[in-house]
């Protein structure tokens, strides 16, 4: 058997690699580079931080912080950092040592740029503020100064006079002048009232622009205050109260020249400090520009190193041996390329005497479910997964669900109008695909449909193909190879009332002496008639057809999902299986529901038009062949119900005894076995135990499995509520499968009422002015409400249909998915994972 | 019943968001782990597996338990104020509740340190954030309590609660722990009160948790007491009432004048004296305080059996101060090599 196919996960070796000290850190990076090996952790009771190469990971952690550090630096700066998608191998240990130092450096340099460029903004700002602080001080003297002009307002003529009088009555009016930010001073004026008893004034004035606060750093609305207070006493408490409030306190000299000259002077400084922040600047944006270039790569080498020690940290270190060994789940057809990585692994190390030993070892633990996927079946494989991971080896539904899930999907969405504008949308995201790969990444639910796209590409084909068969099309039929009926009444007969039946069989009407033929004798090529379109009588014929399609589709899909489950007990040599499970299941299964299949097609290719009316009636005959009951054949029984084939009473009855038969079969058979088996072990335990040891690693995991003694009344339990499961199952999912007409009727008639309700109002209208403008607004709600209602929605609700009819009614045929996946160690993945969590 | 129908409307968002942070409280296997650190490093590596996630990761080397303590203490304040602001009227109310007794310590923190002579500078930064208030600053100014309060306190919700403790009296440091433990008895008996009134779920749970945090101060004002000169009616002045040793046990409390007579007074209330009786003063014992803590961590944990009430919120923000504490103490022990008492923490889960 091959080792590999569409059918089944990939067969997995469980290998132990003994490697050398000096290769393992170089195997580890081309293993990593390969993506195929699944690493086990052998000291999983060790905690993190007492592992080997924690250390390493320290210092790799301790690096990363760094280059966190110097990124939101260049972040700060919005310096673009460059993505040449380069991808550089993992760099070998010594080279850590570099990337270290030269990080470090960095860093340091930064850093130190960064404190003095703070210190230099600190002052800078300290003088920008003390600026204003002198401007806007000035203003408040010079209301003060020319005394008697009659100008200034009351307040200050108040202060003046108190002015005038202290200072004429030897006391001295003191002033703290300082900045304050907006948002404190209102509590601060408070405050300053509360305290000081009322015994101050105090003066302010906004600064006009947004300035930075000299310890913080941010830019704030500042404001300029003075306060006015007499005595020393009130000066401590007012500077206190400035400090609680954090206003930065500024000298200002009571003389208006000293006044001027600080200012002169301030004026020098700041023009200095600004040029030395400049350069400091530049020095900086030279520095993190270079970063800029490098910073990605040295990211992606880091995750690379961190991820290879992450992993050495998993391995059991041999003392003795003086080697390390991991254990690790391969692919058993990469088994040679995995050697071929080790071996390069160990030549780049230097190391090439003593080379990686890879040594495969049998086990009874599940391996891991691995299959090979390409971009187009990994959507599909994903929804399989989404029920649960195939177990080791089992078959997988994945390239059947390929073709179904599709198929059932549209014969639920079936219009090929919509089945285009799917397929379109699809298509574009299919041929753009490496265009649109990288956007909107955070954006889930497009990450959702462009996942799907080959899905919903392959959903929308077969919508087409559907919506021809049901001759949809937006709810219109299409008459595209003209019609196989002609009407071909007179015309007093069609004017005489609304409607008039097409009669498929040829025959004189109103009493004509000829008959006409309405009916061409072939039927349309493909799908449903369009005539079907103006006929009263459409969804009563739509209905039978689509509840009689479904369920053949159903009992299709189902017995064949019986013969997968076949194929499984066949590859797991579980051969009583077939005898115990497989054959009751499957005679059951079509012995009733096959056996209505039959009838069907019979039903459809025997009775023709003429004798449309005595044509049997399935359901009243399946109800019949159920209760054993069956109606005499008399005048007055009605054709359709009574026996229409030889011995049909004879089949039917043996049809159903079989059947039932089979559910005491399915129920004890598998249990009795075990018991048999269970006593013959006792009898020969030798015997079993020499064939085990023969037997390869799959057939031991079989073989052990019983010595786990699983309690005799579970396996009866257990059979117990698989049985009824199964049974009552296959009635129930028959009649599940109907939702594939229920859900394409609503389509259907969804988008007739959205149709005839508002696209017709458009069209009726009459006149190019006013028609042609009430057509297309109503066009626009009418296309909203098809994408919205018809195409999202609608398509919704069939996919998530088409889901559980194959999670549940498909798959439970013969799919266990008990397993779980394969991860290997990839770089790749770790990268792409880091990536998104950015 | 109506109460419960309609809680979520307003604070269902709010209570699936504390229960969520409640499930990132250290379990016993996190202490079990930390416990075996070598270094911080050791701690911050194992830390990262937890809900602390990367707090400390860009923190740089040698790491401290000061810088430790500083993010502890900022992710509690940063999800304590996300709660705050996302909150509707009353659990907004309750919230703000909550950081009245930081205020007082601050202010007290703040006082006590003017008194040392240290900058207010220094103070500020030591304050903790949810108690910050914008006066705080300017505390400084008060010489006396009057000055205190109609300077400072005036125009902060804890004004009302100052009114008892109006003096002209100087400040010194008995008198600052007079001040906090009035304010304390005033603020533990409004916001039992409020509880109270808010009634249904939450009045159950949190008046018990108070009645406990009021019993805790009598038995702890009176401990401390023995020795400092302040009378009997003075301590009993400071004994919040809406615990429940009011009134008998507290007028007993009054009277006593040595540790023993404290544990006679224990003995009498069942749920005291289990605790009183598995503490002790030898070394190796844990002390009273210690047992205290235990029990009030078993009245927070018991807060989140119950639906539908804000009592998880004070719960949460005092358990997880307790995991700080217990971070804190096992950091402590690791970087000063004192590894003998590193078990000492109180486990929550």
């Amino acid at each position: 058997m091959s080792t590999s196919s569409i059918f089944r996960s990939e067969q997995m070796t469980l290998c132990q690699l003994f490697l050398q000290p000096d290769a393992a850190y170089s195997s580890i990076a081309e293993l990593g580079e390969l993506s195929i090996v699944q690493f086990r952790d052998l000291n999983p009771n060790v905690n993190s931080f007492q592992r080997k190469f924690v250390n390493e990971l320290r210092r790799c952690e301790e690096m990363e912080r760094k280059i966190r550090f110097l990124e939101s630096e260049i972040k700060k700066e919005e310096i673009p950092i460059v993505d040449t998608n380069e991808n550089p191998d993992a760099p070998k240990p010594r080279e850590l040592v570099d990337l270290e130092a030269m990080i470090d450096k960095l860093d340091y340099d930064l850093k130190q740029i960064n404190t003095n460029s703070d210190a230099l903004r600190k002052n800078f700002n300290e003088l920008t503020e003390l600026k204003f602080n002198l401007a806007m001080t000035q203003g408040f003297f010079q209301q003060v100064d020319p005394n008697g002009n009659g100008m200034f307002n009351d307040m200050t003529e108040e202060i003046t006079d108190e002015t005038q009088r202290m200072t004429s009555g030897g006391m001295k009016l003191g002033f703290v002048s300082g900045v304050i930010s907006r948002e404190r001073m209102n509590s601060f004026e408070r405050m300053l009232w509360r305290v000081c008893r009322g015994n101050v004034f105090l003066k302010s004035a906004e600064i006009p622009q947004l300035i930075e606060d000299p310890t913080t750093g941010e830019k704030a609305h500042k404001i300029v205050f003075v306060v006015f207070f007499q005595g020393e006493q009130l000066k401590t408490r007012i500077q206190k109260i400035c400090e609680g409030f954090r206003a930065n306190i500024y000298p200002c000299p009571e003389n208006g020249n000293e006044r001027r000259e600080l200012t002169m002077g301030l004026m020098t400084r700041l023009e200095d400090l600004n040029v030395v922040i400049n350069q400091t600047e530049d020095h900086r944006q030279r520095i993190l520009i270079e970063t800029s270039r490098l910073i990605r790569l040295w990211k992606i080498k880091l995750i690379k190193i961190k991820s290879i020690y992450f992993t050495m940290n998993m391995f059991n270190n041999d003392i003795a041996r003086k080697c390390f060994i991991a254990e690790c789940w391969i692919p058993t057809s990469y088994l040679e390329q995995v050697q071929l990585a080790l071996r390069k692994g160990s030549e780049i190390s230097g190391n090439v005497q003593v080379s990686t030993i890879l040594h495969q070892i049998t086990t009874n633990e599940k391996p891991p479910t691995y299959h090979k996927l390409n971009k187009f079946t990994q959507g599909f494989q994903n929804l399989v997964d989404a029920y649960g991971v195939a177990s080791y080896r089992e078959i997988n539904p994945m390239s059947f669900v390929l073709i179904t899930f599709p198929f059932l999907f549209a014969v639920m969405f079936g219009d090929a109008g919509h089945g285009l504008i799917v397929t379109l949308f699809a298509l574009w995201m299919v041929l753009k695909e490496d265009y649109l790969k990288d956007k909107g990444k955070n954006q889930e639910v497009w990450r959702i449909f462009f996942g799907g796209r080959y899905i919903i590409l392959l959903m929308g084909i077969f919508s087409i193909y559907t919506g021809l068969i049901y001759n949809d099309v937006f709810s219109k039929s299409m008459n595209l190879f003209g019609s196989s009926w002609k009407v071909k009444f007179d015309d007093n007969i069609l004017l005489k009332d609304g409607a008039v039946t097409l009669e498929p069989n040829p025959r004189p009407y109103s009493a004509a002496e000829h008959y006409v033929q309405m009916y061409s004798g072939n039927p349309y090529p493909i799908g449903l008639d369009p005539v079907w379109q103006i006929s009263e009588n459409k969804i009563t014929f739509t209905n039978s057809a689509k509840m009689k399609f479904a369920i053949i589709i159903g009992i299709m899909q189902m017995s064949f999902g019986v013969f997968l489950s076949l194929g499984n007990h066949l590859y797991f040599k579980h051969y009583y299986a077939i005898f115990l499970e497989f054959i009751p299941q499957i005679i059951f299964l079509l012995s009733i529901f096959g056996y209505l299949i039959i009838l069907i097609f019979y039903k459809w290719t025997t009775y023709l038009a003429e004798q449309a009316t005595d044509a049997p009636s399935l359901l009243i005959h399946l109800i019949n062949m159920m209760l054993m009951s069956y109606p005499t054949d008399d005048s007055k029984t009605p054709k359709s119900i009574v026996v229409f084939y030889n011995h049909q009473r004879i089949i039917q009855t043996i049809l159903l005894i079989v059947a039932v038969i089979c559910i005491p079969w399915l129920l004890i058979g598998k249990p009795i076995y075990i018991i048999v088996q269970r006593k013959k072990k006792t009898n020969s335990t030798e015997l079993v135990h020499q064939e085990s040891e023969a037997s390869n690693d799959i057939e031991m995991h079989e073989q052990n499995e019983p010595h786990q003694e699983v309690d005799m009344s579970e396996v009866w339990v257990e059979q117990g509520i698989h049985t009824i499961e199964y049974f009552l199952g296959c009635i129930s999912h028959t009649a599940s499968y109907l939702r594939l007409w229920a859900l394409s009727l609503a389509h259907a008639q969804l988008s007739e009422v959205l149709w005839t309700m508002v696209l017709r109002i458009g069209l009726s209208m009459g006149g190019i002015g006013l028609g042609g403008v009430a057509l297309f607004m109503v066009f626009t709600t009418w296309s909203t409400l098809t994408v919205f209602i018809l195409l999202l929605m609608e398509g919704l609700s069939a996919f998530l249909h088409a889901l559980r009819l194959h999670w549940v009614e498909f798959q439970s045929k013969f799919y266990k998915g008990e397993g779980y996946p394969f991860v290997p160690f990839s770089f790749q993945s770790i990268l792409e994972e880091a990536a998104a969590e950015n | 019943m109506k109460e419960d129908l309609v809680f979520n409307l307003d604070h269902g968002y709010a209570e699936g968001l504390c229960r969520g942070f409640r499930s990132g409280i250290l379990k016993s296997t996190d202490y079990h782990n930390l416990v075996q650190c070598e270094t911080l490093e050791d701690l911050r590596l194992h830390l990262q597996s937890t809900d602390y996630g990367n707090f400390l990761s860009n923190e740089s080397n040698p790491l401290t338990v000061n810088v430790i303590d500083d993010r502890l203490r900022e992710k509690i304040v940063q999800e304590f104020q996300h709660l705050r602001n996302i909150s509707y009227e009353p659990l907004s109310t309750f919230l703000d509740y909550i950081t009245y007794g930081y205020m007082i310590d601050n202010i007290v923190l703040l006082i006590t340190g003017t008194l040392h002579q240290r900058a207010i500078g220094d103070l500020l930064p030591r304050c903790h954030p949810l108690g910050s208030f914008e006066q705080l600053g300017a505390i400084t100014v008060a010489d006396t309590p009057a000055q205190l309060y109609t300077a400072v306190l005036v125009d902060t919700p804890l004004a009302p609660y100052f009114i008892d403790c109006i003096s002209e009296h100087d400040l010194d440091e008995l008198n600052v722990e007079i001040i906090r433990s009035t304010l304390y008895k005033a603020y533990l008996e409004d916001f039992y009160n409020f509880c109270k009134n808010l009634g249904g779920v939450t009045a159950e749970v949190m008046c018990e948790i108070l009645a406990f945090e009021a019993d805790r101060r009598a038995f702890m004002i009176t401990i401390n007491s023995f020795d400092t000169g302040l009378t009997q009616d003075d301590r009993a002045k400071l004994y919040p009432t809406c615990g429940h040793l009011h009134p008998d046990g507290l007028q007993e409390l009054r009277r006593t004048d040595n540790y023993e007579g404290v544990r006679d007074v224990a003995s009498r209330y069942p749920q005291y004296k289990v605790l009183f009786d598995g503490s002790g003063t030898n070394t190796g014992d844990k002390t009273i305080e210690d047992r205290f803590f235990e029990h009030e961590v078993k009245l927070n944990m018991n807060a989140f059996l119950r639906q539908f009430h804000f009592g998880i919120f004070y719960a949460y923000l005092k358990l997880k101060e307790q995991e700080n504490r217990n971070i804190i103490w096992i950091a402590e022990c690791i970087s000063q090599k004192h590894r003998a008492r590193i078990d000492n923490y109180i486990p929550i889960f």
